[in-house]
């Protein structure tokens, strides 16, 4: 579809009946659709503002995901009640997580500028929607606050699968918290550390949803990332050739990605069988 | 030594503090929003323990009471039909087609059998996003552009590769003696899946209906893009629908997205130690 003339508005234009079914026939305009994409100054800056986006999301959603991991490992009463709340966040509609941070967030009525208004930290309110790099910042928040839980869940499940005896021995060694982290935990879940980035990178690439709910791609363009573009241009403006050319261009990267996470999974398996 | 302990358990009560803050806070704070009145979020110095608490913000979305904008509230009920139909057929589909998919990839040797598992592996890769387009065309050429029976086959696409990924893993630890014992008792294929498999493979069905309707009663985008008419739709459009509107009080809006938001949490909450197993063994097993 992303090398051929789809003119949805128009209903008539060649078609083929097959069946009952009208099947329409596209014209067929070679790499138009990608060179035009390429040729827009819009695709390479939201290109470089996803680049941006994805890394400071990955960055946040590991070191929390783990972060929160490391701390539902120690035996504490009420741990069980904790996983149920660690689900929380990630079970939500990505409609409602956004609409629950704007009220958090908002201007006029959000809980956080409340709270620091009482905690005296600041006199007005803080607009967090207003600055476009600010709003950006935001939407990693948000994004890593419904998605870091899965990463805690994968991180866990890798901290579950190593052996007591090698926590025993360390201590036994007289290894701290901190050398057990660095020399056993660390390392024993390294496999799923790489799993971990690969799934948020190709999850930060595809976020939509927020987008849609908090900023709708603005202030401007300041939010708007390659996603959002190729979903604008192809239902807020109908253009379904650009708009999928320029979404094949972010697939062919997540494929990339996965394949040579594949690669390297199967390696290192390879290598130890 | 006894001081070190107790120290470093107060520092761990305090992280698990912070942590329950951080996830369950956010949550508590739009079912608070969701029961105060406007002018009280409104208000300054924030009271976090609403002054004053109402029901009147459900009411409106269910239709008890007249409001300037009820006919937006009006949407709501019937969206959340839909909702429930959708992922309900699709759950249905899912267990009844993915399971079976999911035990014949587990059990036998078939030509073409790791091509077309790493084809499904393939299709749960790509991005639903790119699949849209495609969709919205394909749909719209079979007459089911804006029914749910179009929702029910877009949805599956998604769904079922992952179902099927689960349920081979679950079919997988599960030992075959026990299969070709059945056999052995005069049961065919069929019946020894069904009869026998099926019964002890409970948490691998509770993980793969429960993920599979939480992902479809919170799916977003598709449903906005495909089902526009009126009253075909399912609730996160209608409620990012709301959200835009400046006419709507946020503590109405907040009202309806605590009531989205229940039926996933409460499926999550009661089904976690099974979905957990689901997901952790098929994506850690990569």
């Amino acid at each position: 579809m992303s090398l051929a003339d789809v003119n949805l508005l128009s209903a008539s234009g060649p078609a083929l009946e097959v069946l009952g079914v009208r099947l329409p026939l596209f014209r067929f305009v070679g790499l138009r659709n990608y060179l035009r994409t390429f040729a827009d100054p819009l695709y390479w800056s939201s290109l470089a503002r996803t680049a941006y986006f994805v890394a400071a999301f990955v960055l946040e959603a590991t070191l929390v995901g783990l972060g929160m991991a490391l701390v539902l490992h120690e035996r504490f009463p009420g741990r069980a009640l904790m996983r149920g709340v660690l689900l929380i966040p990630w079970s939500l509609s990505r409609v409602v997580v956004g609409l629950l941070w704007v009220g958090i967030l908002d201007f006029e009525f959000g809980a956080l500028n409340g709270l620091l208004q009482r905690l005296g930290l600041i006199d007005g309110s803080i607009a967090f929607f207003k600055d476009g790099f600010s709003a950006l910042n935001v939407l990693v928040g948000v994004y890593m606050w419904n998605q870091a839980p899965f990463a805690t869940l994968l991180f866990l499940a890798g901290m579950q699968s190593i052996p007591l005896e090698l926590y025993m021995a360390a201590e036994a060694d007289g290894a701290g918290y901190w050398q057990r982290l660095r020399y056993v935990t660390l390392p024993a879940i390294k496999p799923i550390v790489f799993l971990v980035l690969v799934v948020a990178t190709v999850n930060g690439f595809l976020m939509l949803d927020l987008i849609y709910v908090l900023t709708m791609g603005g202030p401007g363009h300041d939010t708007t990332t390659i996603t959002w573009l190729g979903f604008q241009t192809a239902f807020t403006f109908f253009k379904f050739g650009p708009g999928a050319a320029i979404l094949y261009t972010l697939t062919a990267f997540c494929l990339l990605l996965t394949f040579l996470y594949h690669k390297v999974m199967f390696r290192r398996l390879g290598g130890e069988a | 030594m006894r001081g070190r302990a107790l120290g470093s358990r107060l520092i761990l009560w305090g992280l698990v503090a912070v942590v329950a803050l951080w996830l369950a806070a956010p949550f508590v704070w739009l079912f608070v929003t969701s029961i105060s009145y406007q002018r009280n979020l409104l208000a300054r110095p924030l009271a976090f323990v609403p002054p004053e608490v109402t029901l009147a913000n459900y009411k409106m979305i269910l239709g008890l009471v007249r409001f300037h904008a009820e006919g937006q509230a009006a949407k709501i009920l019937p969206s959340m039909l839909n909702s429930l139909i959708v992922a309900g057929a699709v759950t249905l589909l899912n267990l009844a087609v993915g399971t079976t998919a999911g035990y014949a990839y587990a059990r036998f040797r078939f030509p073409l059998k790791s091509l077309s598992l790493y084809a499904l592996l393939f299709t749960r890769m790509l991005p639903t996003i790119v699949l849209i387009p495609a969709f919205f065309l394909m749909l719209r050429a079979l007459g089911l552009q804006n029914t749910l029976t179009g929702l029910v086959v877009a949805y599956c696409s998604f769904t079922l590769p992952f179902t099927v990924w689960i349920m081979k893993a679950y079919f997988e630890t599960i030992p075959d003696e026990l299969d070709r014992s059945a056999l052995v008792d005069g049961c065919n294929r069929f019946q020894a899946y069904y009869r026998v498999v099926l019964p002890v493979s409970g948490p691998g069905l509770v993980a793969g209906g429960a993920f599979t309707f939480m992902l479809c009663w919170n799916e977003f985008i598709v449903a906005q893009v495909l089902n526009t008419r009126l009253g075909t739709t399912t609730l996160p459009p209608v409620i990012a629908g709301m959200n835009g509107q400046i006419n709507i009080d946020y503590s109405v809006i907040a009202a309806s997205g605590f009531l989205a938001a229940l039926p996933a949490v409460i499926l999550v909450l009661v089904f976690q130690k099974y979905m957990v197993q689901g997901l952790t063994a098929g994506s850690v097993k990569g």
